[in-house]
Protein backbone atom coordinates (compact mmCIF):
# COMPACT_ATOMS: atom_id res chain seq x y z
CA UNK A 1 0.00 0.00 0.00
CA UNK A 2 2.81 2.50 0.89
CA UNK A 3 4.12 1.77 -2.63
CA UNK A 4 1.46 3.69 -3.97
CA UNK A 5 2.79 7.10 -2.36
CA UNK A 6 6.40 6.16 -4.32
CA UNK A 7 5.36 7.21 -7.21
CA UNK A 8 5.56 10.37 -9.34
CA UNK A 9 2.49 11.12 -9.87
CA UNK A 10 1.89 11.18 -6.12
CA UNK A 11 5.38 13.35 -5.23
CA UNK A 12 4.14 15.70 -8.24
CA UNK A 13 0.60 16.56 -6.76
CA UNK A 14 2.08 16.80 -3.27
CA UNK A 15 5.14 19.51 -4.71
CA UNK A 16 2.33 21.31 -6.74
CA UNK A 17 -0.25 21.38 -3.34
CA UNK A 18 2.96 22.64 -1.24
CA UNK A 19 4.08 24.90 -3.78
CA UNK A 20 0.79 26.68 -4.04
CA UNK A 21 -0.22 26.94 -0.67
CA UNK A 22 3.57 28.62 0.00
CA UNK A 23 2.79 30.96 -3.06
CA UNK A 24 -0.61 31.39 -1.00
CA UNK A 25 0.74 32.84 2.03
CA UNK A 26 3.13 34.90 0.55
CA UNK A 27 0.65 36.16 -2.14
CA UNK A 28 -1.70 37.00 1.51
CA UNK A 29 1.44 38.62 3.36
CA UNK A 30 2.16 41.03 0.59
CA UNK A 31 -1.12 42.03 -0.03
CA UNK A 32 -2.53 42.42 3.44
CA UNK A 33 0.42 43.61 5.40
CA UNK A 34 0.93 47.15 6.04
CA UNK A 35 4.78 47.42 6.92
CA UNK A 36 7.23 47.47 4.23
CA UNK A 37 9.22 44.63 5.77
CA UNK A 38 6.46 42.12 5.62
CA UNK A 39 5.44 43.24 1.94
CA UNK A 40 9.04 42.01 0.77
CA UNK A 41 10.08 39.13 3.06
CA UNK A 42 6.05 38.00 1.72
CA UNK A 43 7.53 38.54 -1.90
CA UNK A 44 10.42 36.48 -0.88
CA UNK A 45 8.13 33.78 0.32
CA UNK A 46 6.00 33.40 -2.53
CA UNK A 47 9.67 33.14 -4.61
CA UNK A 48 10.69 30.51 -3.12
CA UNK A 49 7.45 28.34 -3.96
CA UNK A 50 8.19 28.70 -7.34
CA UNK A 51 12.10 27.62 -6.40
CA UNK A 52 10.18 24.09 -5.19
CA UNK A 53 7.68 23.86 -7.80
CA UNK A 54 10.27 24.32 -10.72
CA UNK A 55 13.05 21.67 -9.44
CA UNK A 56 10.11 19.53 -7.81
CA UNK A 57 8.43 18.94 -11.69
CA UNK A 58 11.35 18.28 -12.90
CA UNK A 59 12.32 14.93 -10.89
CA UNK A 60 10.76 11.68 -10.89
CA UNK A 61 11.11 8.68 -8.91
CA UNK A 62 14.13 6.70 -10.04
CA UNK A 63 16.23 9.32 -11.43
CA UNK A 64 19.64 10.32 -9.45
CA UNK A 65 21.96 13.49 -9.86
CA UNK A 66 23.58 14.67 -12.76
CA UNK A 67 26.91 13.70 -10.56
CA UNK A 68 29.30 11.12 -11.34
CA UNK A 69 30.73 9.65 -8.35
CA UNK A 70 32.15 5.74 -7.47
CA UNK A 71 28.86 4.21 -7.81
CA UNK A 72 27.79 5.88 -10.83
CA UNK A 73 30.79 6.13 -13.73
CA UNK A 74 29.45 7.60 -16.57
CA UNK A 75 26.34 9.97 -17.24
CA UNK A 76 22.96 8.54 -18.62
CA UNK A 77 19.39 9.34 -19.55
CA UNK A 78 18.62 7.84 -15.81
CA UNK A 79 19.62 11.16 -14.26
CA UNK A 80 17.98 14.57 -13.73
CA UNK A 81 17.67 17.31 -16.14
CA UNK A 82 20.52 19.97 -14.84
CA UNK A 83 19.41 22.86 -16.91
CA UNK A 84 16.29 23.66 -14.09
CA UNK A 85 19.10 23.20 -11.55
CA UNK A 86 21.15 25.71 -13.19
CA UNK A 87 18.02 27.88 -14.29
CA UNK A 88 17.36 27.94 -10.51
CA UNK A 89 20.69 28.92 -8.89
CA UNK A 90 20.87 31.77 -10.89
CA UNK A 91 17.03 32.94 -10.21
CA UNK A 92 18.01 32.33 -6.43
CA UNK A 93 21.16 34.88 -6.75
CA UNK A 94 19.09 37.41 -8.43
CA UNK A 95 16.11 37.18 -5.79
CA UNK A 96 18.82 38.00 -3.46
CA UNK A 97 20.20 40.98 -4.90
CA UNK A 98 16.65 42.42 -5.81
CA UNK A 99 15.67 41.52 -2.03
CA UNK A 100 18.39 42.80 -0.44
CA UNK A 101 18.24 46.22 -2.63
CA UNK A 102 14.84 46.60 -1.77
CA UNK A 103 15.41 46.13 2.06
CA UNK A 104 18.07 49.67 1.47
CA UNK A 105 15.57 51.33 -0.14
CA UNK A 106 13.28 50.74 2.74
CA UNK A 107 15.71 51.94 5.32
CA UNK A 108 16.72 54.81 3.66
CA UNK A 109 12.79 55.57 3.35
CA UNK A 110 12.90 55.32 7.05
CA UNK A 111 15.30 57.52 7.79
CA UNK A 112 14.55 60.36 5.45
CA UNK A 113 10.66 60.37 6.39
CA UNK A 114 10.28 58.53 9.68
CA UNK A 115 7.25 56.04 8.09
CA UNK A 116 7.82 52.59 7.53
CA UNK A 117 3.40 51.83 7.00
CA UNK A 118 2.46 52.42 3.47
CA UNK A 119 -0.96 53.75 4.93
CA UNK A 120 1.15 56.17 6.12
CA UNK A 121 2.80 57.48 2.80
CA UNK A 122 1.60 60.25 1.26
CA UNK A 123 4.77 61.81 -0.38
CA UNK A 124 2.80 61.99 -3.72
CA UNK A 125 0.17 64.19 -2.17
CA UNK A 126 -2.69 61.51 -1.75
CA UNK A 127 -5.62 62.14 0.98
CA UNK A 128 -4.80 59.84 3.72
CA UNK B 1 -1.83 48.06 17.22
CA UNK B 2 -4.17 44.58 18.34
CA UNK B 3 -3.04 41.09 18.16
CA UNK B 4 -6.09 40.22 15.71
CA UNK B 5 -5.37 42.17 12.67
CA UNK B 6 -7.77 42.61 9.89
CA UNK B 7 -7.22 40.75 6.54
CA UNK B 8 -9.71 42.06 3.78
CA UNK B 9 -11.52 39.00 2.10
CA UNK B 10 -10.22 41.00 -1.14
CA UNK B 11 -6.60 40.17 -0.88
CA UNK B 12 -7.28 36.96 -0.29
CA UNK B 13 -9.19 36.35 -3.18
CA UNK B 14 -6.96 38.01 -5.44
CA UNK B 15 -4.24 35.81 -4.00
CA UNK B 16 -5.98 32.67 -4.27
CA UNK B 17 -6.95 33.42 -7.75
CA UNK B 18 -3.45 34.22 -8.85
CA UNK B 19 -1.85 31.23 -7.14
CA UNK B 20 -3.92 28.82 -8.32
CA UNK B 21 -3.58 30.54 -12.38
CA UNK B 22 0.31 30.51 -11.54
CA UNK B 23 0.68 26.84 -10.36
CA UNK B 24 -1.51 26.24 -13.46
CA UNK B 25 0.23 27.70 -15.90
CA UNK B 26 3.69 26.65 -14.71
CA UNK B 27 1.94 22.79 -14.90
CA UNK B 28 0.86 23.38 -18.12
CA UNK B 29 4.14 24.73 -19.49
CA UNK B 30 6.60 21.85 -17.22
CA UNK B 31 4.04 19.30 -18.35
CA UNK B 32 4.90 19.85 -22.09
CA UNK B 33 7.02 17.29 -23.77
CA UNK B 34 8.54 17.53 -27.25
CA UNK B 35 8.32 14.53 -29.75
CA UNK B 36 11.87 13.73 -30.53
CA UNK B 37 13.28 11.67 -27.80
CA UNK B 38 17.11 13.46 -26.85
CA UNK B 39 15.89 16.75 -24.94
CA UNK B 40 18.45 19.29 -24.45
CA UNK B 41 19.01 18.01 -20.94
CA UNK B 42 20.09 14.68 -22.30
CA UNK B 43 21.85 16.10 -24.85
CA UNK B 44 23.94 18.10 -22.97
CA UNK B 45 24.61 15.09 -20.28
CA UNK B 46 25.85 13.47 -23.39
CA UNK B 47 28.32 16.10 -24.71
CA UNK B 48 29.06 16.85 -20.79
CA UNK B 49 30.91 13.31 -20.47
CA UNK B 50 33.39 14.25 -23.44
CA UNK B 51 33.61 17.86 -23.57
CA UNK B 52 33.90 19.46 -20.09
CA UNK B 53 34.92 16.09 -17.93
CA UNK B 54 33.48 18.03 -15.34
CA UNK B 55 32.01 15.19 -12.54
CA UNK B 56 28.55 17.68 -11.46
CA UNK B 57 26.84 18.13 -14.73
CA UNK B 58 24.97 21.25 -13.46
CA UNK B 59 28.43 23.02 -12.92
CA UNK B 60 29.79 22.51 -15.78
CA UNK B 61 26.32 24.03 -17.40
CA UNK B 62 26.47 27.39 -15.16
CA UNK B 63 30.16 27.75 -15.62
CA UNK B 64 30.39 26.47 -19.07
CA UNK B 65 27.17 26.37 -21.09
CA UNK B 66 25.84 28.79 -19.89
CA UNK B 67 28.74 30.68 -18.58
CA UNK B 68 28.24 34.16 -20.62
CA UNK B 69 24.46 33.69 -18.05
CA UNK B 70 26.33 33.38 -15.07
CA UNK B 71 28.77 36.65 -16.03
CA UNK B 72 25.44 38.44 -16.11
CA UNK B 73 24.33 37.00 -12.94
CA UNK B 74 27.78 38.20 -11.16
CA UNK B 75 27.27 41.48 -12.36
CA UNK B 76 23.62 41.83 -11.16
CA UNK B 77 24.59 40.40 -7.82
CA UNK B 78 28.05 43.44 -7.98
CA UNK B 79 25.18 46.08 -9.15
CA UNK B 80 22.85 45.62 -6.25
CA UNK B 81 25.39 45.50 -3.66
CA UNK B 82 26.83 48.67 -5.19
CA UNK B 83 23.26 50.42 -5.08
CA UNK B 84 23.06 49.17 -1.58
CA UNK B 85 26.25 50.65 -0.45
CA UNK B 86 25.11 54.07 -1.96
CA UNK B 87 22.17 53.94 -0.65
CA UNK B 88 23.27 52.91 2.97
CA UNK B 89 26.55 55.29 2.99
CA UNK B 90 28.09 56.23 6.13
CA UNK B 91 27.86 53.08 7.48
CA UNK B 92 31.29 53.11 9.52
CA UNK B 93 30.54 55.79 12.00
CA UNK B 94 27.18 53.90 12.39
CA UNK B 95 26.45 51.07 15.37
CA UNK B 96 26.19 47.45 14.97
CA UNK B 97 22.92 46.95 15.84
CA UNK B 98 23.10 42.84 16.46
CA UNK B 99 25.82 42.14 18.68
CA UNK B 100 25.48 40.65 21.98
CA UNK B 101 27.07 40.26 24.90
CA UNK B 102 27.07 36.59 24.90
CA UNK B 103 30.10 35.01 26.60
CA UNK B 104 28.96 31.27 24.82
CA UNK B 105 29.14 32.94 21.26
CA UNK B 106 31.96 34.36 21.84
CA UNK B 107 33.95 31.32 22.87
CA UNK B 108 32.42 29.34 20.56
CA UNK B 109 33.22 31.88 17.09
CA UNK B 110 36.95 31.53 17.61
CA UNK B 111 36.65 27.73 17.04
CA UNK B 112 34.03 27.55 14.50
CA UNK B 113 35.51 30.43 12.39
CA UNK B 114 38.32 28.80 10.89
CA UNK B 115 36.55 25.54 10.27
CA UNK B 116 33.02 27.25 8.96
CA UNK B 117 36.12 29.18 6.28
CA UNK B 118 37.47 26.16 5.67
CA UNK B 119 34.23 24.17 5.29
CA UNK B 120 33.37 27.35 2.26
CA UNK B 121 36.87 26.79 0.51
CA UNK B 122 36.50 23.31 0.40
CA UNK B 123 32.86 23.32 -1.03
CA UNK B 124 33.79 26.47 -3.89
CA UNK B 125 37.47 24.32 -5.28
CA UNK B 126 35.27 21.08 -5.21
CA UNK B 127 31.84 22.41 -6.86
CA UNK B 128 33.48 20.62 -10.07
CA UNK B 129 32.94 17.01 -8.36
CA UNK B 130 30.14 17.19 -5.58
CA UNK B 131 27.58 19.06 -5.20
CA UNK B 132 28.36 22.98 -3.89
CA UNK B 133 29.90 25.53 -5.93
CA UNK B 134 31.08 28.85 -6.02
CA UNK B 135 27.69 31.01 -5.21
CA UNK B 136 27.39 28.27 -2.20
CA UNK B 137 30.69 28.22 -0.84
CA UNK B 138 30.62 32.01 -0.92
CA UNK B 139 27.52 32.18 1.26
CA UNK B 140 29.15 29.82 3.53
CA UNK B 141 31.98 32.14 3.96
CA UNK B 142 29.75 35.13 4.50
CA UNK B 143 27.78 33.28 6.88
CA UNK B 144 31.10 32.48 9.32
CA UNK B 145 32.29 36.51 8.71
CA UNK B 146 27.90 36.99 10.18
CA UNK B 147 28.97 35.03 12.97
CA UNK B 148 31.61 37.48 13.64
CA UNK B 149 29.96 40.19 13.34
CA UNK B 150 27.27 38.64 16.48
CA UNK B 151 29.89 37.79 18.53
CA UNK B 152 32.52 41.02 17.91
CA UNK B 153 29.66 43.81 17.85
CA UNK B 154 31.93 46.95 17.16
CA UNK B 155 35.37 45.24 17.27
CA UNK B 156 35.29 44.01 14.11
CA UNK B 157 36.35 46.20 11.54
CA UNK B 158 36.68 44.90 8.10
CA UNK B 159 38.49 46.86 5.76
CA UNK B 160 36.39 47.91 2.92
CA UNK B 161 39.07 48.91 0.17
CA UNK B 162 40.38 44.75 0.59
CA UNK B 163 37.10 43.65 0.01
CA UNK B 164 36.34 45.98 -3.00
CA UNK B 165 40.19 44.76 -4.09
CA UNK B 166 39.18 41.15 -3.87
CA UNK B 167 35.86 41.63 -5.51
CA UNK B 168 37.01 43.53 -8.51
CA UNK B 169 40.39 41.41 -8.92
CA UNK B 170 38.18 38.09 -8.97
CA UNK B 171 35.73 39.35 -11.32
CA UNK B 172 38.37 40.85 -13.95
CA UNK B 173 39.82 37.26 -13.50
CA UNK B 174 36.60 35.96 -14.65
CA UNK B 175 36.61 37.97 -17.50
CA UNK B 176 40.29 37.20 -18.42
CA UNK B 177 39.43 33.39 -18.73
CA UNK B 178 36.80 34.30 -20.39
CA UNK B 179 38.63 36.41 -23.06
CA UNK B 180 41.81 33.67 -22.94
CA UNK B 181 39.30 31.35 -24.00
CA UNK B 182 38.62 33.54 -26.71
CA UNK B 183 42.33 34.02 -27.61
CA UNK B 184 42.88 30.28 -27.73
CA UNK B 185 40.21 28.48 -28.81
CA UNK B 186 37.47 30.01 -30.81
CA UNK B 187 34.71 31.12 -28.44
CA UNK B 188 34.35 32.97 -25.17
CA UNK B 189 34.71 31.00 -22.19
CA UNK B 190 36.27 28.39 -24.54
CA UNK B 191 38.27 25.61 -22.62
CA UNK B 192 41.90 25.90 -23.12
CA UNK B 193 43.39 24.33 -20.30
CA UNK B 194 44.16 20.05 -20.29
CA UNK B 195 40.99 18.41 -19.74
CA UNK B 196 42.19 15.54 -17.07
CA UNK B 197 40.20 12.53 -15.92
CA UNK B 198 36.41 12.64 -14.46
CA UNK B 199 36.85 12.60 -10.90
CA UNK B 200 39.87 13.93 -10.00
CA UNK B 201 40.45 17.36 -8.08
CA UNK B 202 42.48 19.12 -11.44
CA UNK B 203 39.65 17.83 -13.71
CA UNK B 204 37.64 19.93 -15.87
CA UNK B 205 39.35 22.84 -17.86
CA UNK B 206 38.80 25.71 -16.88
CA UNK B 207 35.55 24.74 -14.63
CA UNK B 208 36.92 24.48 -11.65
CA UNK B 209 38.85 28.18 -12.13
CA UNK B 210 35.52 29.99 -12.92
CA UNK B 211 34.07 28.65 -10.01
CA UNK B 212 36.78 29.59 -7.67
CA UNK B 213 36.88 32.94 -9.13
CA UNK B 214 32.79 33.07 -8.88
CA UNK B 215 33.23 32.09 -5.30
CA UNK B 216 35.97 34.61 -3.84
CA UNK B 217 33.86 37.77 -5.52
CA UNK B 218 30.55 36.25 -3.75
CA UNK B 219 31.76 35.81 -0.54
CA UNK B 220 33.72 39.35 -0.27
CA UNK B 221 30.05 40.62 -1.69
CA UNK B 222 27.34 39.08 0.76
CA UNK B 223 29.98 40.01 3.49
CA UNK B 224 30.05 43.66 2.24
CA UNK B 225 26.43 42.97 2.12
CA UNK B 226 26.01 42.03 5.50
CA UNK B 227 28.07 44.98 7.38
CA UNK B 228 26.21 47.92 5.25
CA UNK B 229 22.87 46.02 6.77
CA UNK B 230 24.21 45.29 10.52
CA UNK B 231 25.35 48.75 10.62
CA UNK B 232 22.90 51.21 10.87
CA UNK B 233 22.13 52.62 13.88
CA UNK B 234 22.86 56.19 14.57
CA UNK B 235 25.21 57.01 17.12
CA UNK B 236 23.67 59.34 19.39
Amino acid sequence: MLDSFNQTPFLHSVITIGSFLILLIGLVGALSKKNLFKIFLSLAIAESSLFIYFIGMHFSIGKIAPIVTNKVTEFSNDMVDPIPQAMILTTIVIGIAVLSLALSFIISYYKLTGKMRIDDMNELGEDK
Amino acid sequence: MSLKQKISIQSILVSLVVSIMTIILLGVLLNFTTSFEPTLGNELLRINANNTKSANAVTSVVTYFRGFDTLGEVTILFLSIFGVGLGLKGFKDKLNIFSYENTLLKIGVDTLFPIIILFGIYVIIHGHLSPGGGFQGGVIIASGFLLMFLAKGDDLNINHKILELIESLSGAGFILIALLGLLVTDRFLGNFLPLGEVGKLFSGGVIPLIYIFVGIKVSAEITALLEYFIRIKDVR
